[in-house]
């Protein structure tokens, strides 16, 4: 009887001759890693927790209000119901999003220098600007699911409730789709680059995720100390530093609402413009400050 | 020599007031290279002006014809490199780790995964894919590096120092690995400071010394075996003056005499002496000149 026996073939080492994407393929590469980082994908579950719990905190609202006006045949989403509307959904979510920014910028750029990474990125096919803008990419792309997921969730929930038909409805109310998206750009782009600058320049995750927070928080209550109390010619001028209420003030202008006179920069007596060209200017300088950091050490 | 893997010409470069590289001039062949000085000779200096991370402060560098100040990129998607420090995230498994390099390397996914795979098996980490490299021993993160500096399959791989902090074991089997790069189709540049370490793994050596090349050539050509060792029974005297009659230059220690001879064979001068003189001889064998000799021979005659 003749016994079959198995081989096995040492194949040894195989040169690859498929396609080689480049540039292209390394950027697209360091995306993907920067929001499997961020949502703790390809790691300990531990990793997983705070950025799905931040994110349930800004999804699951916009659930609730979709499901309770139903039940309470409440079928408008304006400042006048009882869950406010698109706009009102932004100030509700601003710190968890906040949050979560503090958090995820840290992880984006700290690990790869602590742990000498960048040197493996120095020898790919990828410049200093590609990763830092890879990395921002994967910033914006998560902060997306936050700003922009419930936003839609409540678009398409509050269309179905109202209208004859869930097309005609979505048709009638696509006018708030720009606005939507306009006003969660203006959040990425006031939240997202002061992180990014400081964790360009932090050792730790922790250290820099509680100096953007101070910046952010405990800098605004400073702002408005100076700006009710000082007397010094020019004081108001402190409250362009309340970094963190510039998105709001804007955010009411492009839903064409009244400045409310609890924003800082507004009772400064400045006008919205002013607040859009701070957002841009501080986002701008922080990511020229974090591009000046990453050409020399990569 | 074709077309040099490697070209400098008046590669100089100064981290502000140190120079680290100085007017070097090289052409380096494929295959595998030994990069040889001691610790701040310019070695990483050299390898990262090849890759492209630093501009030289003057000169020009190339690889594969392509000048790293303009076509890094390029370079870069050929290469592949292997630092001297760490650069492996402890959080990330070997499996995962590697299929990022692959894809940094520019790999589709699927390809990357493939290769991952077939690197971590080639260095010996099949077993260990699924483990964080937080959790490796300093031998298995030293295969870790080398398997992300080859897995996006480079014609050529820098590595520095691959067997800083390996102990003797570790260090076999990692210079079995680099001797093994050239059969698989990878020229290699490998720095070190242990001469050994180049012996035994390179077929082309660059000594750098204080930032200027002292030598760089084949390995061969500098380590020839041109001397003949004898161990004597018998008194030496008569076996030197002999050796010195015919041309021969002989340096005795005790019983022992090494020969040289300048463009002679030593062998046949210390076989008709021997007969001549009827001396008894206890060993007789070549001597080959180290890569160490060469090194300290060079560097005390500058």
């Amino acid at each position: 009887m003749t016994v079959r026996r198995g081989v096995v073939y040492d194949l040894g080492y195989v040169r690859y001759d498929g396609p080689r994407l480049g540039r292209r393929g390394a950027v697209t590469a360091t995306v993907r890693d920067g929001v499997f980082r961020i949502l703790g994908f390809r790691r300990k579950a531990r990793h997983k927790i705070l950025p799905f719990f931040l994110l349930a905190l800004a999804v699951l609202p916009a659930v609730a209000f979709v499901g309770f006006s139903f039940l309470l045949s409440n079928f408008a989403p304006d400042a006048e119901s009882p869950f406010g509307g698109h706009a009102e959904y932004f100030s509700l979510i601003g710190t968890t999003v906040l949050l979560f920014v503090a958090l995820a910028a840290p992880e984006l750029l700290i690990p790869d220098r602590r742990y000498g990474v960048l040197s493996v990125y120095s020898s790919r096919p990828l410049l200093p600007d590609d990763y830092v803008w890879a990395r921002f990419g994967s910033l914006l792309a998560v902060l997306s699911l936050f700003l922009l997921v419930p936003q839609f969730l409540m678009y398409v929930g509050f269309s179905a409730l109202t209208g004859e038909t869930l097309m005609g409805e979505l048709i009638a109310r696509a006018g708030e789709i720009p606005k939507i998206v306009l006003t969660a750009a203006v959040y990425a782009l006031a939240y997202a680059p002061p992180a990014f600058l400081v964790a360009a320049y932090a050792k730790r995750k922790a250290v820099a995720s509680g100096v953007y927070l101070a910046v952010m928080l405990v800098g605004m209550g400073l702002v408005a100390g100076i700006v009710q109390a000082t007397v010094l010619p020019g004081h108001r001028f402190a409250a362009l530093a309340a970094l963190i209420e510039h998105p709001n003030y804007v955010r009411d202008w492009i839903y064409g609402r009244s400045a409310t006179q609890e924003l800082i920069v507004s009772q400064a007596g400045f006008a919205p413009w002013v607040s859009a060209v701070m957002i841009v200017t501080v986002a701008g300088v922080s990511l020229l400050l974090v591009l000046r950091r990453y050409r020399r050490s990569m | 020599m074709d077309q040099p893997a490697i070209e400098t010409r008046g590669l100089s470069h100064a981290y502000g007031t140190v120079v680290a590289l100085h007017d070097v001039d090289l052409r380096i062949p494929p295959g595998r290279v030994g990069l040889v000085g001691a610790n701040g000779a310019g070695k990483t200096t050299l390898i990262r002006i090849l890759l492209g991370m630093l501009t030289p402060t003057r000169g020009a560098a190339e690889v594969f014809g392509l000048d790293t100040r303009t076509h890094e990129l390029e370079v870069r998607a050929r290469v592949g490199y292997m630092p001297e420090g760490n650069c492996l995230p402890p959080d990330q498994t070997a499996a995962d780790f590697l299929i990022y390099a692959a894809a940094l390397g520019g790999l589709p996914s699927r390809a990357a995964r493939q290769r991952a795979s077939d690197v971590l098996t080639l260095v010996g980490l099949e077993e260990e894919r699924f483990r964080p490299l937080g959790g490796f021993s300093t031998g298995m993160k030293q295969r870790t590096k080398l398997a992300q500096a080859i897995v996006h399959d480079p014609e050529l791989v820098f590595l520095d120092e691959p067997t800083a902090g390996l102990d003797p074991e570790g260090r076999d089997e990692m210079l079995e690995l680099i001797s093994r790069l050239g059969s698989f189709g990878i020229d290699v540049l490998v720095s070190s400071h242990v001469l050994g370490d180049i012996e035994r793994t390179c077929d082309w050596v660059v000594m750098l010394e204080g930032g200027r090349v002292l030598r760089s050539g084949p390995l061969a050509s500098l380590v020839d075996v041109d001397t003949v060792e004898i161990d004597l029974i018998d008194d030496p005297e008569p076996l030197m003056t002999v050796l010195a009659a015919a041309g021969a230059e002989v340096e005795r220690s005790g019983t022992r005499l090494v020969v040289t001879a300048d463009g002679k064979d030593p062998f046949l001068l210390v076989r008709d002496a021997l007969a001549d003189t009827g001396t008894g001889i206890r060993s007789m064998g070549p001597r080959s000149t180290s890569l160490e000799d060469v090194f300290l021979a060079v560097e005390g005659s500058r």
